[in-house]
């Protein structure tokens, strides 16, 4: 676009309308961003593993990232509503100008949400990554989990294969988990350590974490199952070291 | 093609003697329907041989449901007078022109919506008519998950009824979705806005909506048949281990599949042929686009839909096992297969609602559609995409981890076209004069919600954050956020918009606009609720909650009583203004599309000259005022 044809041509903004725009949008990207991430975090409740704590950093990041395109949505439209409004059964008269398109707004915008999703998919892949790497080199504890209609059996291969129906894990341990299921498919979900993974008959998938607060927490089928699906929970209790390896032995297990 | 007018008068409906032809209707399509299904099922209960091998599940109850159901669809489409055609070219005797005019609808009032009609109109009409049914007895079901989950242990559903509730509104809803844009406006108001006489196949025309019709049976015996205790995904195994209910299920997809082809084949054909004279790419209507891409996306993945109910079924009639690992099946094939159709399915739905969007914004900005080319460039865009992001679906399903990668890229890169969308609906708003109109109310509704789907959607297609919430009513949440919030609501604005072509009267304002308002707010109070419970952690599809998630689902429940008013006001709003409404005029949007170029009633062949196109649509605000 030349110089000269901008200043002939009438332009897509006015700049009484972009201004109240602006505005609208740094307020909008602050209330948005500022609710929507403490909401969330209130919401997910305070995490027992790093994966959770990830998850719920990323969460954040992620509103205030999506913030100012909220933000931004919300000042057009009610910048447009601001401006000319017409009532009634008959049209209003048409636009002074003919403006089909704007290259200089279409390229900026394409581009922006090019390095928007390109930043959610790198940070996304890096945060993936490390959970993997961490799942591989760690020396965990081996548990072996069971869905099956509509329980839950825990085997402790490395504990002299004690088993149980509630899920007892030492703090600060690593720990993978080799899920299967005897009938249909389940999903092990451990809500606050933000850890989930399919129980298919016939394979054995895996997923793991390292629980790092003492206490009891969720343990919920995440995939319907049939009838009882809503009451497949259980517990899973964090203990110490010392109070994980007591209750082994209560179970017939070795510490 | 001879126009209308200057053809001789028929003889068809008032010749003394009825020909086969004009006693068809959904009447004898019932009769020989249920005659079809007794004869087959005793026909299955004498003849079939009794199982004797020690088969995994019990399949001769489900062989003879298959069997009375396929008698079913046989005796229906043959009543209904579908085979007619194909029958009478068989022995080289085609329809007479008579015979075409009368199938066309010609002269018989209100009995042509009864008929297997192949004026395009009348199809309109119909789907219109079952998309509003339909999504009458998907309320019903949500109001009945709703009113169980009310509060913690005020479940009084049994789990088995509520899982059949669960899957029988997913699956009535999603079906609803599928043709709430395509089957009304695309067939209705596309032909005429493309400057035709009719679609490229009126019989195919026909054809996909009664077998729509077909398929409803089928869906609702389930009820009586043990239920379907699965979901709308119907994930194997525990598919193969539901009750014969499933085979209801799984023969009401095979059959709308077959709908959904059909449909798709014919549309994308007129579109691509029978564009007026001078109708070039360039003219041609955003709205054209957005069907033509949701139709023509439907084309590659009902097959896969339809295949993976067909091997399901094998799974439970004959003991095949593609999907029992007992015999070297794979539950995560079916996974793969369902999700294959699953992911474009939702853009099938949302594509032709936001062209709709992008269609009626110009009109009431009385300025042009911003950018045409990135409006095109979103929609194929999104529609190219869309066939490869289906495995965010399989992220914790364990599942070839190493996949992850590539389809998180994927996902999140179709952010780019939808966000181009985006830019076309706020181009067209910024600077325009808006005319506040139901219409107009839609395109602000929907940017709203779908904003909020949208950003929802990225956290989910995170493998990481997915990992956590993942199977939650979060997701639940988020997809009504973008099919319903976004969707739905485009879907009441292009009603209102086209309401007075297709009734010649245009929709009651007043409650209209009330209807928009209650179901706008109910539904942003259900869904807020929904998310903050699925973010603290509690299960999608659960029949009983605890104590925990309490309040969240008494603030959801609350908000889907109040959908479920506005909802019912719209609908008297429906029927009072189809009824008593207002006599529209010709052109009451002043639009210059070509389907407000006819008056009301728009007759057989729309058209008596066809016009000569020679610029869009969007010519507002060309050296005027």
């Amino acid at each position: 676009m030349s110089e000269l044809e901008t200043t002939q041509r009438p332009s897509w903004w006015k700049r009484s309308d972009a201004k109240k725009a602006i505005f609208l949008w740094v307020i909008f990207t602050a209330i948005i961003g500022y609710t929507a991430s403490i909401i969330q975090s209130r919401a997910m409740g305070s995490p027992a593993s790093e994966n959770m704590s990830n998850t719920i950093n990323m969460v954040k990041i992620f509103t205030w990232a999506a913030a100012p395109v909220a933000g931004l949505v919300a000042a057009l439209t009610i910048t447009t509503l601001l401006g000319q409004r017409h009532f009634g059964d008959n049209p209003p008269p048409e636009a002074e100008h003919e403006i089909r398109n704007s290259p200089r707004v279409a390229a900026t915008w394409v581009v922006v949400s090019t390095l928007l999703c390109l930043f959610a998919v790198i940070y996304g892949m890096v945060l993936v990554q490390a959970d993997e790497n961490k799942l591989r080199t760690a020396n965990p504890i081996n548990i072996d989990v069971t869905g099956q209609q509509w329980v839950w059996n825990f085997k402790y291969v490395d504990n002299g294969g004690a088993q149980s129906a509630d899920l007892y894990l030492p703090v600060n341990k690593p720990v993978l988990f080799h899920v299967t299921s005897t009938d249909v498919m389940h999903s092990f979900w451990i809500v606050q350590m933000g850890i989930k993974v399919d129980a298919n008959p016939g394979y054995v998938t895996e997923t793991g974490t390292t629980p790092n607060k003492i206490g009891v927490y969720d343990l919920r089928c995440a995939e319907l199952c049939g009838l009882y699906h809503a009451y497949m929970q259980k517990k899973v209790h964090v203990v110490s070291q010392a109070d994980y390896d007591a209750w082994v032995q209560n179970q017939g297990g070795n510490a | 093609m001879t126009t209308v007018t200057n053809r001789p008068a028929s003889a068809g409906p008032s010749a003394p003697k009825k020909a086969l032809i004009e006693r068809l209707s959904i009447i004898t399509g019932l009769l020989l329907g249920i005659v079809g299904a007794v004869l087959a099922w005793y026909l299955a209960r004498t003849f079939l041989p009794v199982n004797t091998d020690g088969s995994y599940i019990k399949t001769r109850m489900d062989q003879e449901v298959f069997i009375a159901m396929i008698g079913w669809f046989v005796g229906f489409m043959t009543g209904i007078g579908a085979l007619i055609g194909p029958f009478r070219w068989l022995l080289g005797k085609d329809l007479t022109h008579d015979e075409t005019l009368f199938y066309a609808g010609k002269d018989q009032g209100v009995k042509r919506y009864f008929r297997y009609t192949t004026d395009h109109k009348v199809v309109g009409i119909q789907y219109l008519v079952i998309t509003m049914v339909i999504f009458f007895v998907g309320g019903v079901l949500a109001m009945l998950i709703r009113t169980n989950l009310g509060h913690a242990g005020g479940n009084w559903l049994q789990p088995q009824t509520y899982n059949t509730v669960v899957g029988l509104h997913g699956i009535t809803m999603v079906v609803g979705a599928i043709i709430m844009i395509t089957g009304p406006f695309g067939n209705f108001i596309m032909p005429i806005m493309i400057g035709a006489r009719d679609m490229a196949f009126p019989r195919l025309n026909a054809l996909s909506f009664w077998l729509v019709v077909a398929a409803v049976p089928p869906l609702l015996s389930s009820i009586w048949l043990g239920g379907i205790p699965t979901g709308w995904s119907a994930y194997n195994p525990l598919e193969n281990q539901a009750p014969p209910g499933m085979d209801g299920f799984i023969m009401a997809i095979c059959i709308f599949a077959i709908s959904t082809m059909v449909a798709g084949a014919n549309i994308t054909a007129t579109a691509v042929k029978m564009r007026a004279k001078g109708m070039t790419w360039n003219r041609t209507p955003i709205f054209i686009y957005g069907v033509v891409a949701s139709v023509a996306l439907a084309l590659p993945v009902f097959p896969v839909f339809f295949l993976s109910q067909v091997l399901s079924g094998l799974d439970r009639a004959t003991g095949s096992t593609f999907f029992d690992v007992r015999g070297g099946g794979s539950p995560w094939l079916y996974e793969n297969l369902f999700w294959i159709m699953g992911h474009p399915e939702v853009y099938v739905i949302l594509i032709p609602a936001l062209a709709a969007l992008m269609e009626m914004a110009p009109v009431f900005t009385r300025r042009p559609l911003f950018s045409f080319n990135l409006a095109i460039m979103g929609i194929a865009g999104i529609s190219g995409l869309s066939v490869l992001v289906w495995a965010h679906h399989l992220y914790v399903s364990g599942w070839a981890p190493l996949l992850n990668g590539p389809f998180m890229l994927t996902t999140e890169l179709i952010s780019i076209p939808t966000g181009m969308l985006f830019l076309v609906l706020i181009g067209t708003l910024w600077r325009g004069r808006v005319w506040i109109t139901l219409p107009t109310a839609a395109i602000y509704a929907v940017l709203f919600n779908f904003t909020i789907g949208g950003i929802t959607g990225i956290y989910l297609s995170d493998v990481s954050a997915d990992a956590a919430l993942h199977g939650s009513i979060f997701v639940t949440a988020h997809f009504h956020y973008t099919l319903m919030g976004a969707g739905l609501t485009s879907a009441i604005g292009a009603l209102v918009y086209w309401f007075p072509k297709m009734t010649g009267r245009m929709f009651d304002k007043k409650l209209g606009w009330t209807a928009f308002w209650i179901t706008q707010v109910g539904f942003n109070i259900a869904f807020m609720g929904m998310f903050m419970v699925g973010l603290a952690g509690q299960p999608r599809r659960v029949g009983a909650i605890s104590a925990f998630y309490d309040k969240g689902n008494s603030i959801t429940t609350m908000g889907a009583y109040i959908i479920m008013t506005g909802m019912l006001v719209l609908l008297h709003g429906v029927v009072v203004s189809w009824v008593w409404g207002t006599k529209a005029t010709q052109n009451p949007w002043f639009a210059k599309s070509l389907e407000w170029s006819v008056a009301y009633p728009v007759p057989l062949e729309n058209f008596d000259v066809l016009p000569v196109v020679t610029e869009d649509a969007y010519g507002y605000g060309k050296a005027q005022s």
